[in-house]
């Protein structure tokens, strides 16, 4: 019963930091610019 | 005065590059052979007037009548015995080959290329083959060349696919820091990003030739790794018989080239790549090859895409005629609170 206890008290408080982190964390930002172009040849080569 | 490329193979590959030279160049005549009689019978008459069937050049010994004077080996495996008899009588090779040993064993035919005022060209395909003129490219970008990071995605033919799958369960060598390393094939993952539409694919070490071709034209660099994309099922079955007979031909392939170096006293990593058919990809560089190698464009001896002594920006610029489109990834201003 005390394992049971701890096991969901342990549970509950993954689950509280998780949604803290969720709810409060930044994450990174996506890319915005850049990309694939067409690569430039020299053709006076 | 017409020009006699003889093309060994006619599968995904061959039977493209028979009509590329055919359609780049009026002067060309073409002739193709395969084991498969029923695939010539079936090409020859699509490729117009100026092609033909012969039956003779097959087996080890190239029964050269002084006609030819490009054979290009696009058939499985090994290339390396037609490629000898064909030097010795003084045509030049181009070889598709992408299989680590087959390419060891061209390499080797360096003096017999020379000694008969011939040209072999060893891995024009995709990888080996675009890769290395890739990076030459990105090589003239910056002041001083590292490293050369390769990664590939897709097959060409079946022969293709079953090379993809015996170099996912073979040993992968590397070119690190001047010196030789082995790993074992499948292993190294590394999330590699390519052309639209194939976006990222995870990649790992592979039994490829690039790390052994490419030391040789860019003696500078230090680095050389190849990877190619692959599923969990292809790692699982690498080393297994192929489970299930290989498609006639791949979907969507890639090629993408990564050159670290430094300009301007900065470290800065150049990415270029292709997103094609990876047997159309091969057959327009097998093509240009032969091409150059008509219009007398090829060192004698061992050529390897991506040697500063070709004319590699011309190579590029026939291939883009070609219809393969390149593509440079352009640096992203990324903010990040991390």
């Amino acid at each position: 019963m005390k394992l049971l206890r701890r096991a969901l008290m342990a549970l509950s408080m993954a689950g509280v930091i998780a949604g803290a982190l969720r709810v409060r964390g930044k994450g990174g930002i996506p890319p915005r610019n850049g990309g694939w172009r067409e690569l430039p040849v020299d053709r006076s080569a | 005065m017409t020009d006699l490329i003889r093309i060994i193979g006619v599968g995904a590959v061959g039977a493209r590059v028979a009509r590329i030279v055919l359609a780049a160049e009026q002067s060309v005549e073409v002739e193709v052979d395969d084991v498969r009689a029923d695939l010539v019978t079936s090409l020859v008459p699509s490729l117009g007037a100026r092609a033909a069937a012969v039956r003779q050049h097959l087996g080890t010994r190239h029964d050269d009548d002084g006609r030819a004077r490009v054979l290009v080996l696009a058939q499985p495996r090994p290339h390396v015995a037609l490629a000898t008899a064909a030097l010795e009588a003084g045509v030049t090779v181009v070889s598709v080959c992408d299989d680590l040993d087959d390419v060891r064993d061209l390499m080797a035919l360096d003096r017999v290329a020379r000694r008969n005022s011939a040209s072999l060209v060893v891995g024009a395909a995709m990888s080996p083959g675009l890769s290395g003129l890739i990076a030459r490219h990105l090589a003239g970008r910056v002041d001083r060349l590292d490293e050369i990071h390769v990664a590939v995605h897709g097959t060409g033919g079946p022969e293709c696919a079953m090379q993809h799958h015996r170099a996912l369960g073979g040993t992968a060598l590397g070119w690190h820091d001047r010196s030789w390393m082995e790993r074992p094939a499948g292993s190294g993952r590394e999330l590699a990003w390519f052309p639209e539409p194939l976006g990222a694919k995870d990649c790992y070490r592979a039994e490829m030739a690039d790390p052994v071709l490419l030391p040789r034209a860019f003696p500078e660099v230090g680095r050389v790794i190849a990877r190619m994309s692959a599923t969990r099922r292809d790692r699982l079955t690498a080393r297994l018989p192929m489970l299930t007979p290989p498609h006639p031909e791949g979907g969507l392939g890639g090629l993408r080239v990564e050159a670290r170096g430094e300009r301007n006293g900065e470290r800065v990593a150049l990415v270029a790549g292709v997103a094609e058919r990876t047997a159309i990809a091969a057959a327009q560089v097998a093509g240009v090859f032969a091409l150059a190698a008509i219009q007398g464009e090829l060192p004698e001896g061992l050529v390897i895409p991506g040697d500063a002594q070709l004319p590699n920006e011309l190579l590029l610029d026939r291939l883009t005629a070609f219809g393969l489109s390149l593509r440079e990834f352009v640096g992203t201003d990324a903010h990040t609170s991390w």
